[in-house]
Formats: structure tokens, sequence, C-alpha cells
């Protein structure tokens, strides 16, 4: 299992349409994928979890993959982040 | 006794008891299940949300075509949360612990995720508890079965009373249970409205805390003054009596004589009926009429509550082209307006944005041609059951009309190559209801079997008032007399009859004015028949030259109303 610390910033974090592009992102992946928040913990390929965890503008978030294409779903995900998720 | 006021959607007066039901409350059946039933439940729940997750698509084919792609990704959050993994573990383990029915799990996990999200802290991620509550109910409705309604059910016949109608509600309702209707909400091209006028139900809207007529006795509806009474004595209910035995006959008997087929001097003429329904047209009497001028297939998509595939489509024409034997029966194809789209759709999270442009008719379907083409192979297959005709609405374009028939050439091609029957005498025929296709009629003319002016919405176009605004009288305006004048004589030039369609023709006064510019074909709803055919009966051609030149030289809609009043008081005196 591989995690990284990941930040939102989008003006509205992650509200729903980067959790749309978030969760069908990590739905192409193999692997089991997490995120933490708040020290609450959501399956990253459930849409649901991830809008109950309100993802505030600016807040930092501990992403985990576990499993064969761990580290391409990592990166994948990260960037996707990182890019605003081409939508800003 | 307390007499409340509203406005009046249907005419009509009753007298029954209230049947109140609050929307949106869902009704979730609730029972336990024995454990080896888990597997039964959890088949129901996928095939549940399989058929959800296929509307949505269609709905979202639909936004991206006419909004963007930044409203249908709240349509693909609503697909995803419909399949989402988590939930769909968390209605299985609660199945399993519990045993409770898949409906009740399924509630019960979603009443979860509305809760938590309740509890953060930001306004933006509460209010996305109405995207879970619209998931919710579109699942909910797919398990209980495909037409089940998610309303109470009626037990005896009631008038209805809610805060305000969604779609389907009224066409859930065994029709001889709703005597009529109430809301505090919905106009009057609602969906409500439109299928209680069809029906001829009372109906009533924009009545204050509906909540406060529920009462123990009987109240009474009447639509013709809009009022309501209620905690009515007998005396009261005494007085209204007669008008509500009145009125039940009416509604009952809905064509009882021969509808005229010629003027007084005997002039040929057609009195067509306009329906909406497959009821409606099951309770025509083919020996007594001419035909339907105008059958709205977008209603089927309201008693569907989404666009029926080819072979509903093809039963419900089907059983209207059998219930006419080979009488003519206009089928427009769907002509969605944004309302009636949004309102079919259930499109309630966009519903408050206006951002849709104004769109409709032949244009739309073109866009979508899969729609139509599914459309004409169900028309093609009923057409050997009677006599079809297709009528394309709100033509801008000649080139609309040739694109269209090509789609019918080439479907016919199919059906040759598939081995599949079907009529080859199918005419078609263009409405002429927006202003820049009347600088086109020579042309189209040479391309259709027919013309059929939409007034409704040709004076919309010409005279450029809202929908919402009454419009009868528009009905008088030069504009529109001068354009039907153009249309008919187009008409003459390539040999095709033009027939009338809209709610002038339903007007006295102007249908006196229309036959004397020359119109013989009119087609009107079935609560107008009797009066017009009556109109039709009594009317001598020879007396209208005349009238002709002066309707066509008025210089306002008054003048020409007063043009038509008189005529009517002079010449028609006898025929009432």
């Amino acid at each position: 299992m591989i995690s990284r610390e990941i930040q939102i910033l989008n003006s509205h974090g992650l509200h729903t349409r980067p959790a749309t592009a978030f969760v069908t992102e990590a739905s192409k992946y193999k692997s089991e994928i997490f995120l933490e928040y708040n020290g609450v913990k959501v399956n990253a390929k459930s849409i649901l979890g991830l809008l109950v965890l309100a993802v505030e503008p600016g807040s930092k978030l501990m992403l985990s993959v576990d499993g064969i294409d761990e580290s391409e779903a990592l990166e994948a995900l990260d960037t996707l982040v990182k890019n605003k998720f081409n939508m800003e | 006794m307390r007499t409340i006021k509203g406005v009046q959607i249907s005419r009509g007066v009753v007298s029954g008891p209230v049947f109140y039901f609050e929307r949106g409350r869902l009704t979730i059946p609730r029972h336990f299940i024995r454990k080896k039933d888990i597997g039964d439940e959890m088949d129901r729940f996928m095939v549940a949300l399989k058929s959800s997750q296929d509307e949505l698509c269609q709905v979202r084919d639909l936004v991206v075509d006419h909004l963007d792609e930044d409203h249908a990704r709240i349509i693909d959050a609503q697909m995803l949360a419909v399949q989402d993994e988590e939930m769909i573990k968390a209605v299985l383990d609660l199945m399993d612990r519990e045993q409770k029915n898949v409906a009740w799990a399924y509630f019960e996990v979603m009443e979860v995720y509305e809760k938590l999200l309740l509890k953060t802290f930001s306004q933006f991620f509460k209010d996305r508890t109405a995207d879970l509550k619209d998931i919710k109910k579109r699942v909910l409705q797919h398990l209980h079965g495909e037409n089940k309604p998610n309303i109470p059910e009626i037990r005896e016949p009631s008038i209805i009373v809610t805060e305000k109608t969604s779609p389907g509600d009224l066409i859930h309702i065994e029709k001889e249970f709703a005597l009529g209707l109430i809301t505090e909400t919905g106009g009057y091209n609602s969906h409500a409205g439109i299928l209680a006028r069809a029906f001829r139900v009372p109906y009533l809207s924009n009545v204050k805390s509906v909540k406060d007529l529920i009462s123990r006795s009987e109240i009474i509806l009447d639509a013709d003054n809009e009022e309501i009474l209620v905690d009515v004595n007998d005396e009261i209910i005494s007085r209204y009596a007669g008008r509500i035995r009145d009125f039940q006959k009416r509604r009952k008997q809905i064509i009882t004589v021969k509808v005229a087929n010629s003027t007084f001097n005997k002039v040929p003429y057609h009195i067509y009926l306009n329906a909406g329904f497959v009821d409606e047209v099951k309770s025509m009497n083919p020996k007594l009429i001419q035909g339907i001028g105008l059958f709205r297939t977008e209603y089927l998509c309201l008693e569907h509550n989404r666009i029926p595939d080819e072979e509903s489509q093809f039963q419900a024409y089907k059983s209207v082209l059998s219930n006419m034997d080979d009488l003519p029966v206009v089928f427009r194809v769907f002509d969605f307006g944004r309302d009636k789209l949004m309102a079919m759709l259930d499109l309630e999270i966009i519903q408050d944005e206006h951002v849709f442009d104004e769109w409709g008719g032949i244009g739309f379907l073109l866009e979508n041609p899969e729609i139509l083409r599914t459309q004409i192979r169900a028309l093609l297959r009923a057409s050997i059951y009677g006599n079809v005709q297709i009528m394309l609405p709100l033509v801008m374009f000649t080139d609309e009309v040739k694109q269209t028939k090509k789609i019918i050439e080439e479907t016919k091609a199919d059906f040759l190559r598939e081995g599949i029957a079907f009529s080859n005498d199918i005419q078609i025929g263009a409405m002429i209801e927006t202003s820049s296709v009347l600088d086109e009629l020579d042309d189209l003319g040479k391309l259709v079997d027919f013309f059929s002016i939409g007034t409704n919405d040709l004076a919309l176009y010409l005279i450029g008032s809202g929908r919402t605004a009454d419009l009868t009288k528009n009905y008088y305006h030069p504009k529109i007399f001068h354009a039907i004048n153009e249309v008919i004589i187009a008409g003459k030039k390539t040999n095709i009859p033009v027939n009338i369609c809209g709610e002038m023709a339903s007007d006295h006064l102007a249908l006196i004015g229309l036959t004397a510019i020359g119109i013989r074909s009119i087609s009107v709803s079935t609560s107008a028949l009797e009066m017009i055919s009556k109109l039709v009966a009594s009317m001598d051609t020879r007396q209208l030259g005349g009238l002709a030149e002066l309707i066509l030289n008025a210089d306002s809609a008054a003048s020409i109303h007063s043009i038509l009043a008189q005529y009517n008081q002079d010449c028609l005196v006898s025929s009432d």
C-alpha cells in the first residue's frame, strides 16, 4: 500500500463536479483506493462517501492506494487533484 | 360554511370526499424478509438500479445537447451515486443483518447519507441532499415496479387535494376515482392541467393552504365559478345537485351526435378532433366523428415519464388506429417544448435555472435523430392498422421537412429489407406556426401533403406575447388573419389542404372569420366539438364573401372582433 498527502485547491472544495471526476478516475483502477479526512476514511470509488466528507477548499487529505496498479493510480489521482480536476 | 377561491385550470363542478396527500413523502413498503429471499431482493435491486441508470443516460444526452457539459456532470454524479458500491454493500448488509426488505433497506441507507450531508458545515454540501432525494425517488420508483405510483392508493371516488402535483401523479390515479383536483401550485399547461382537461376533471389551482380543506364531510368543487365550498349543509348540497348532475352527464357522454360534415349550404367541411391519450381515443365512436386532426404523441412521454421505446409507441399508435377504423389520424411527432421535457424528465435540479433556450418541434428531433427514427419506425409499423398521417411541428425551414422525409424513406427501405409491413399511403404534413416558415410556403407546399396551422404558437411568434399571457384576444389580430390567408393561398397554389388545429378554431367568432377567408378543415378539442359542429352546420358560405374582405382590410384586433360579433348577431341568430 502506498499513500500520499494531497491538497484540494479548487475554489469550492471537493464539490459535486470534482468529486465526480475523482471517482470516475479512481474507478478505472483495480486497486482499493481510500481518502482520509478529519479522521474519516472513505472508499474513493464511492461518490456518496466523498460527498459526505464535505472537503473544504485548501484542505489536506491522505490518499492511500492498495493493489496491483497502485502506483499508476496514485500518480493519476495526484495529477488530477493538482490540475484542479481540469476545471478551473 | 367556508368559501375558498382558486384559479380555474379545468372546468366543471363536483362534490365528494377529500383525498389529501403530501407530495414528496414516499410510501416505502416495510416488511421483514427471510434470509433465503435476500438473493431475489438483491436481483430486483440491481434491475431497479440499472433502469434508473438508463433513464439518467437519456436525461444526460438531452442535457448535453441543450444545456452544456457542465450541467451534465450533475447527472454524472447522480449516475455514480445510483451505482455506488459502498451504498450497495450497505444495503446488502442491512438486509442480511436486520432482514429488512430491499426498498426499506435502501431508504435507510440513503437516509444515513442525507443525515451525514446535513451535518456538514458547508451550505453547498447540505444542499446536495436534494440530489440524493432525487436519486432515491427515482430508484424507489423503479423498485415499486414500472407504473406503480408513489402516491397512496385511493379507495373511493374523491377530490384530490395536494400542494403540488408531479408528472405522473394524475395519470396513475384511476380515472373514475379522480372526481376533481385542487392544488396550491400548478399552471394551465402543467401536466395535471393538460390531463385534467383531457379527462374533464374539474381542477382549481393557486388555492391557499390546501391542508385546511381536509374535512370529514364532502366538499363542493365549483371550478366554473373558481371556488371551493367547505363545511356545507344539506341545503347547499341540494342547491348544487342540479349542476353537479349536469356536469356528470356531460363528462360521461363525450360525443353523442354525428359531427357535421358540411355547412348549411352543403359545402363540405372537415371537423377533426385533437387528442393526446390512448384512453381518450378509446372513448370516441368512429361512426360519429371524422378523424383525429392532431394526436399529440408527446403525451405518451408524460404517461411513461420517459420517451417510450419503439414497442410501447407501436402498441399505443396501433391501439389508436384500431379504434378509429379507417378514419385519418394525424400523429404529430414529439413536440417537446422546454417545459414539457423538463417536467417529463423530472429535472427538478435544473428546473429553476432558466438556461434552456427556446427549442422544440421538428428541429429538436432532427438534432436527436435517434428519437425521431424510433418514432418513425413505430408509426410505420402501426400504419397497416389504419390511416396514418405524420405531422411535423414547429417547422422553421423547408430543409427540415426534406431531412425528415429522408429519414422516413430510409426507414421504409430498412423495413423492405427487414420484411416489415407498412402502408404506402402515408401523408406528411407541416405545421405552420413560426414566422420564418411563412416566407417558404410555396417551396414547402411542394414537399408536403397538407398544411396545419397551429394558431397558439403562430400568435406567439407574430405578436410576441408570452406563453403565459392570455392569448384569447390575440386570435383577432389582423396579423394572424393575414398569415392564415397567405397559407390558404399557398395551399391553393400547390393544391394541398389547409387545416387549423389551434385553440382559435374552437372560438366561435374566430371560426366564423376563418371560414370567411376560406378555411374548410379544422381540428378541435372534444369539449368544444358540439358547439363547433352546430356552428359549422349553421353557416352559409354564400353570405361570408363580404366578410372576408372586411376582415382582411381591418386594422386592429378590436375592429375584427366587432365585425365578427356584428355578423354573428345579424346572420347566425337562429343557430342557438
